[in-house]
């Protein structure tokens, strides 16, 4: 048992028992769901089913159903494709960085974090496949063996890189995730009362029984996983904004892109974690387990690594102007400025201004301050990945060329529809699968437990 | 005697073996018959299981339904008789002539297959010199309308009749008739003429014949002949010939585009814009609206156009003539026009000062400055006269009051004009035209003043008929058909003998014209050959005259103009798409016209200045002439304060004739778009009606009444800003002045950055020398074609553009795609304006006064410049590096391929490109509904028109300029079948052979020899973007303009 000083705050709070852990987190999959929950799975299956069949008319008619132009080639598509991507990384940081750091409080969160991570990279994914004017080829991107002569892919295309980096990021995190799940869905198994769930909660814990060998193993698993998610974690967002960096459009040509996209794909990440647990702490009555100083931790991330991201935007500006480059500082000048201005400032209020509200305890210790701030911080990146793609390319070298992007009603249709299903996925996870990794949390029930803390043997022990 | 060798197989044929005889009697060996399989009497004993039954029923299911998938069906339908001149796969190119009423060229068809598919200026014959316009290029796709007629139409039906049934009506109306009158557009045949004689003297009404003859021009320059009858005693138009021209001087004279025989002048001009040359032309230019010949002027002055009469008046005043009391001019058209009296005084006699206006007292003050100047004989020559337009506004004015008063002839032949639209009379003149007892049509539609004729027998199209021409004293040509013709029509000459009672009508096939124009012509072969002969001219020796009359044009607070579009014009091509797409070349809009008019004016008066995708327009109702439109206002920097432009030849079909269905609206999900009433929207409209007829001359401009109204229209252009904003890596340009005594350096610097020397300090370096990347291996290797273009030549007239869409197959999208930004053009025309902070186009003003919020603003009276721009080929290009899956390579000849089978549709190349000249097909141009009605590559008849070397690209795929690759290949292929190399000249691309002025040279870079080597290493040529690295294959060349 790891040993804690006693004035930290204790991570579980209540007089929980091993028992209690167990109870809380099985009891939402074994009761029935409440009303709740049928009612906004209808709403996210419905605006989700409506951006499959936007999809589909997308993909039986063209991409021209979409808002871009001769100039603006990437608009809505690879804006939501980044945002994705960048709201998918707070899982695996959350379960591998942090699992290697040691930080105990991640336990309770990492579960759903990674969850979110899995289905947000699903909707990522998404977009480069139906941006594709012929989808029904895609699979070209892919260094197959094939009948078209010595026909190969092109190694130095940054899309490439994409396809091995999102493609790796989600089977290792998808793995990750499911070694996790093992124990817990043997838990479950075990309490299953019910023939088929007992049957499905058997096949999917692959005959789990909680050996000493076992769990041996899972810890070693866990190690080495997590030691190969972490620079994924790094390497994913750094490809993506590779998609940019190594082109020749001022505005996206640009070094500081790696890092600083990373941060802003934590910073993205943990407020959308910050969005989903604070609902669902309240309505899976999780308040023991995620509380105040977990959401308190996630807003120290938040203003980190968007203290981060608002010194990359400063230092974008700068050498904007310092490198007397034209173009580039044209670029600038037009996103502060041009006819996207809103944009610009939308992001820079969102991304720079409130992330440092944060230094207050008060305001990062107050749970709806928090839900708040977590979706500007969403908001905010979003308009970001807008600003650098499409203020970039829609006023670049040649003045005649400039054009404008408005989006069409199918640009937002597919939008939304992927947000639902998101949730659709989500809300499907919270009501079948442990949202608690919870064989995790009773190691340190002890440690941190807000009953052992307070008991006098605490100290006593140790 | 010969010696037939044997050869064997093997040596069982040479012994001939039993077996090998038997294999060789059963030439199908294995097969065996359905019966004898049936009648295997083993088989009803066989069994098949359960599982065999179902894999079969699957198996059977499965094939029916896959057969029963419809396939397309494809047509191919082989030659029995393979004709002689046609060989599949290789192109046959037919010299001829275009003259539609309003242009005329020498010019030559190709056709693949016996499809006429491409029209380009025949350099090597006619006076042309190979100068074309848009229209003349884009004539081909008329050729494949679907709704041109196809069979005589009698009046109140549909449906066709035979054509003896309508000759026989006709013959006897005229027999009976006691007035007959022939109304037609100029005629400039021989051929015709003698055939309207012909029927002048048959037709005869005591003694004196019955047929007048009417020639009508929907552009009317009849103030030129009536000018010149006063002056010299004869109604001519002049041959003009600008080469000459040392200082030219237009007073609202479109001479580059639209005035007279633009394509000639263009081409005349054009040689005159060399700064290398002895010397270069120096050009003045006054005008209201901002035409293409404005835009090109050295210096340009804005005036309305009732000072078209000031301004001549004070340059002939200023050079010593009578010109009388001069009103007011600004200040910038003093100053102008006393620049233009200096240069028109030094260039002695070699000038030339032309006049747009059709008002009498304009084109006599005109003639009274040539006088003076000395310019008849030298650069305007009255003896070899122009035959075109020979329309008499007061002869044609008088027939059609006669005809709405009912007093009309009893019978009308209208051979092809449409003034039902393109007068001002219009409706009237309609109604009037259907009481007349007979009247016969040989026009090519239904269109609005045929639909209402007794009979339509509809003449051929240019490209399917015989034909002659006399253009000028001095020159005959002839046309001749490049396609049997595709429908039931009649050739207009044929139709005229047969009424003339001189020939019999000879089917498809017919002879009739053919015979009418070869007869008694020895020589016609070689003739037919080259197209045109020369015509010996009888001296004419005037002696001038001096007359003035007071100008017919009116002046008022504010005035319009009503010009032409390079490609509309009058209109007649209106359901050409091609047409309606190519971007006006100084507004950029696309289908619509629209009341142009000064930003700041515009801004003082509360419309909207700026405008793209989503955001309209502002409306205004004009009232001229007593016709009232109302049209959405387009910013237009040139144009002179207190005046507006309209342009002409919209608003076609305004009753929904039959005319093409590209020259109505169409709808945002595809179809015609219709209006409450359930009628087809016209695209624009119809400003001939604003026309008016003052003193018998038929004039362009008016006093105009203007008022703002409600509500915003959306309006399609392919650019929507319009300045370089001081960037000074794009456009260059300098003055005459400077060029000449200046070196490089001043005019046409080269790039360099910073890099530390051995010694580290700090040294600068030019851009060449700094490369992250390897050369790509084209240097000095084999081929690598190249290309410049010279922005002191271009004219931006739009030719070449359309010259590539025919060539690439490149599809029309229509109004609705063009607005949203998603033309397909390969080739476009960047049009750039210089703001009040820069020097000139991309030159900043060293004053501090740069912003580049100033810089989007162009100034009140702009220098322009036009940039043709299309794929840079990049020998590092940026789109070659980020697609995931090589779908754009580099060849070993320096082209940057697009392989269409292999792109995925990522677009990543064309967001990484910095010229922007990549096109996504983003839905299916070949199939899908939005574009029934504008690409012509969506029916039988307008899928003809396409080019077979080319590709036609799938939904989903980028496609962009490939520097004619398909004309590459068949150059080397020449060359290799003629086992010699490829030469200098051999390749030339669509747009390099279109243009008129030779601005754009092509060729093999690694041959040091050629042009287009020579021509890079000028000490004008400069690459675009070249800081970026990118190392194009193309290179511009400096603008020069003839200023001080």
């Amino acid at each position: 048992m790891q040993k804690e000083a006693a004035i930290r705050e204790p991570l579980i709070l209540g007089h929980k028992t091993y028992h209690d852990v167990t109870e809380d987190v099985c009891k939402p999959i074994e009761d029935k769901a409440p009303r709740m929950w049928y009612i906004l799975f209808s709403i996210a299956l419905v605006i989700g089913l409506y951006g499959v069949g936007s999809i589909c008319y997308l993909l039986g008619t063209g991409i021209g159903v979409w808002g871009l132009n001769k100039t603006i080639g990437w608009a809505w598509d690879i804006t939501n494709f980044v945002w994705w991507v960048g709201i998918g990384h707070a899982g695996t940081l959350i379960s591998a960085v942090l699992l290697l750091f040691r930080q105990k409080w991640r336990m309770a969160i990492n579960r759903s974090a990674e969850a979110m991570t899995i289905f947000a990279v699903f909707m990522a994914g998404t977009f480069p496949l139906i941006h594709m004017g012929r989808l029904w080829v895609g699979y070209w991107v892919l260094p197959l063996p094939n009948h078209f002569g010595s026909l190969w892919v092109n190694f130095n295309s940054p899309l490439l890189w994409d396809v091995f980096a999102i493609s790796t990021y989600l089977s290792v995190s998808l793995v990750f995730w499911y070694i996790g799940l093992i124990p817990d869905f043997a838990t479950i198994r075990d309490r299953a009362k019910k023939p088929v769930a007992k049957r499905m909660y058997s096949i999917l814990s692959f005959g789990w029984s909680g050996k000493a060998k076992h769990w041996n193993r899972f810890e070693l698993v866990s190690l080495v996983l997590a030691g190969l998610a972490t620079p994924l974690v790094f390497s994913v967002h750094s490809i993506v904004s590779f998609d940019f960096a190594t082109s020749v459009i001022p505005g996206w040509h640009t070094t500081i892109f790696p890092p600083y996209f990373v941060a802003g794909a934590v910073f993205s990440g943990f407020a959308m974690v910050q969005t989903l647990l604070l609902v669902m702490r309240k309505a899976m009555k999780l308040e023991a387990y995620i509380h105040t100083k977990h959401v308190e931790y996630m807003n120290i991330v938040i203003m980190v690594t968007g203290s981060i991201v608002g010194t990359a935007y400063i230092t974008e500006l700068f050498i904007s102007w310092y490198s007397g480059v034209e173009y580039e500082a044209y670029a600038f000048l037009n996103r502060a400025t041009g006819p996207y201005w809103w944009a610009y400032w939308s992001m820079m209020t969102c991304n720079v201004i409130s992330p440092q509200l944060m230094w207050i305890r008060k305001l990062r210790r107050s749970l709806l301050f928090t839900f708040f701030i977590s979706i500007i911080v969403n908001i905010g990146m979003w308009f970001e990945r807008y600003v650098i793609i499409v203020t970039s390319i829609h006023r670049d070298y040649i003045p005649a060329a400039w054009s404008m992007h408005y989006p069409s009603h199918i640009d937002i249709a597919v939008y939304i529809g992927t947000i639902g299903l998101f949730f659709t996925f989500f809300l499907l996870f919270a009501r079948y699968f442990p949202v608690l990794a919870l064989n995790e949390v009773k190691t340190i029930l002890k440690g941190s437990g807000q009953s052992y803390k307070e008991s006098p043997d605490y100290h006593k022990h140790h | 005697m010969g010696i037939t060798k044997k050869y064997w197989k093997g040596v069982d044929e040479l012994k001939q073996t039993p077996s090998f005889i038997q294999q060789r009697d059963n030439e199908f060996p294995y097969q065996s018959s359905l019966d004898s399989f049936l009648g295997d009497e083993k088989l009803a004993e066989a069994s098949s299981g359960r599982r065999d039954f179902l894999k079969f029923l699957g198996f059977s299911v499965a094939a029916a339904t896959l057969v029963a998938c419809e396939a397309p069906v494809t047509k191919a339908v082989p030659y029995v008789i393979k004709p002689e001149d046609v060989t599949p796969g290789l192109a046959t190119w037919y010299a001829s002539t275009y003259y539609d009423g309003i242009s005329y060229a020498s010019i030559v068809v190709k056709t693949r297959e016996a499809r006429p598919i491409f029209i380009k200026g025949n350099a090597d014959f006619g006076f042309t010199k190979g100068g074309t316009n848009p229209q003349i290029i884009a004539s081909v796709l008329g050729l494949y309308d679907g709704e041109r007629l196809n069979g005589v139409r009698k009046k109140g039906s549909d449906e066709n009749i035979a054509v003896s049934e309508a000759d026989k009506a006709i013959v006897a109306a005229l027999g009976k008739a006691k007035e007959v009158v022939v109304l037609t557009p100029t005629v400039i045949s021989p051929a015709n003429l003698k055939a309207l004689e012909n029927l002048k003297l048959k037709y005869t009404v005591n003694g004196q014949t019955a047929v007048k003859v009417v020639q009508y021009d929907a552009i009317s320059y009849s103030a030129i002949r009536k000018a010149n009858a006063l002056n010299f005693g004869e109604g001519r138009i002049p041959s003009y010939d600008f080469s000459k021209a040392k200082a030219v001087v237009s007073v609202g004279a479109d001479f580059l585009s639209t005035w007279l025989l633009a394509n000639e002048y263009a081409v005349q001009y054009g040689t005159t814009r060399n700064p290398d040359g002895a010397w270069m032309s120096k050009h003045f230019q006054f005008e209201s609206i901002m035409s293409i010949t404005g835009s090109n002027a050295d210096h340009r002055a804005q005036i309305k156009p009732s000072e078209n009469v000031g301004v001549l008046n004070y340059i002939l005043k200023g050079l010593g003539g009578n010109g009388s009391a001069s009103p007011s001019l600004s200040k910038e058209a003093t100053a102008t026009a006393d620049a233009a009296i200096k240069a028109l005084k030094k260039a002695k006699g070699e000038s030339l000062v032309v006049c747009g206006s059709n008002g009498l007292g304009e084109q006599l003050l005109v003639n009274a400055i040539n006088q003076q100047l000395g310019s008849y004989g030298v650069t305007i020559d009255l003896n070899n006269d122009v035959k075109l337009f020979q329309g008499n506004d007061e002869e044609v004015n008088a027939l059609f009051s006669r005809i709405m008063k009912g007093k009309a002839p009893d019978v009308l032949i209208n051979l092809g004009t449409n003034p039902v639209y393109n007068s001002p009379q219009g409706e009237a003149l309609k109604k009037g035209m259907e009481r007349i007892g007979l009247v016969v049509s040989t026009s090519r539609y239904a269109d609005e003043t045929s639909s209402t004729s007794s009979f339509i027998v509809p003449d051929h199209h240019l490209l399917e008929a015989w034909n002659d021409y006399q253009p000028k004293a001095d020159h005959y040509a002839i046309a001749q058909p490049t396609i049997r013709p595709l429908g039931d029509t009649y050739s207009m000459l044929e139709s005229l003998l047969v009424w003339g009672g001189m020939a019999k009508r000879g089917g498809k096939d017919s002879s009739v014209a053919y015979d009418a124009i070869s007869a008694g012509r020895m020589d016609f072969a070689k003739l037919v050959h080259n197209s045109c002969e020369a015509v010996a001219v009888t001296p004419f020796q005037p002696t001038f005259s001096a007359r003035s009359i007071k100008s017919q044009v009116k002046s008022g607070d504010w005035e319009v103009v009503l010009y032409q579009k390079t490609g509309i014009r009058d209109g007649s091509m209106s359901s050409n798409p091609w047409l309606q797409e190519l971007p006006d070349p100084v507004s950029k809009v696309t289908w619509d016209n629209y009341i142009t008019m000064n930003p700041r004016q515009m801004e003082s008066m509360g419309f909207a200045t700026t405008f793209d995708q989503e955001h309209g327009l502002n409306l205004a109702s004009v009232e001229v002439n007593g016709t009232t439109l109302t049209l959405p206002v387009y910013p237009q920097p040139g144009q002179a304060p207190n005046t507006i432009g309209i342009a002409l030849g919209y608003g076609r079909g305004a009753n929904g004739e039959a005319i093409g269905r590209a020259a109505y609206q169409t709808k945002e999900y595809g179809g015609l778009d219709l209006d409450e009433n359930g009628n087809k929207k016209t695209i624009g409209l119809n400003a001939f009606a604003c026309l008016s007829n003052q003193g018998g001359q038929v004039l362009y401009s008016a006093p105009v009444k203007m008022q703002k109204v409600d509500g915003t229209y959306l309006i399609a252009a392919t650019q929507i800003h319009h300045t370089v904003m001081g960037r000074e890596s794009i456009v260059r340009e300098t003055v005459l002045g400077e060029y000449l005594t200046k070196d490089k350096e001043a005019y046409n610097p080269a790039h360099t950055l910073q890099r530390l020397n051995e010694h580290g300090h700090h040294e600068e370096a030019p851009i060449e020398e700094f490369d992250l990347w390897n050369a790509h291996p084209v240097e000095k290797v084999g081929h690598r074609w190249g290309m410049t273009i010279d922005l002191s030549s271009c004219i931006g007239c739009g030719s070449c553009l359309v010259a590539c869409q025919a060539e690439n197959n490149v599809p029309v999208v229509g109004k609705d795609e063009v607005r949203r930004g998603r033309e397909m053009h390969w080739l476009r025309l960047d049009r750039y304006y210089a703001s009040d902070v820069e020097v000139a186009v991309g030159e900043k003003k060293e004053d501090g006064s740069f912003s580049y919020s100033e810089a989007e603003i162009p100034s009140d009276n702009p220098s322009v410049v036009h940039m043709p721009l299309m794929c840079h080929h990049c020998n590092h290009a940026p789109c070659e590096t980020v697609c995931p899956v090589a779908a754009t390579t580099h060849s070993n000849e320096g082209l940057n391929q697009m392989t269409y089978n292999r792109c995925i549709g990522t677009r990543y190349c064309a967001n990484n490109c910095p010229y922007k000249v990549r096109r996504f097909n983003w839905f299916n141009y070949p199939s899908y509904k939005k574009f029934t009605e504008v690409n012509p590559a969506q029916d039988d008849l307008g899928r003809m028109v396409l080019n077979p070397d080319v590709t036609v690209r799938t939904r989903g795929v980028m496609e962009k300029c490939s520097f004619c690759v398909q004309r590459i290949q068949s150059v080397k292929l020449d060359a290799k079948k003629e086992a010699r190399t490829v030469q200098d000249g051999d390749l030339k691309t669509a747009c390099s052979e279109a243009c008129p002025t030779q601005a754009i040279t092509v060729g093999d870079w690694n041959d040091n020899s050629s042009n287009i080597y020579k021509s890079s290493k000028d000490k004008r040529a400069y690459q675009a973007l070249e800081e970026v690295g990118v190392k194009p294959n193309i290179w511009y060349k400096v603008k020069v303009r003839n200023e001080a």
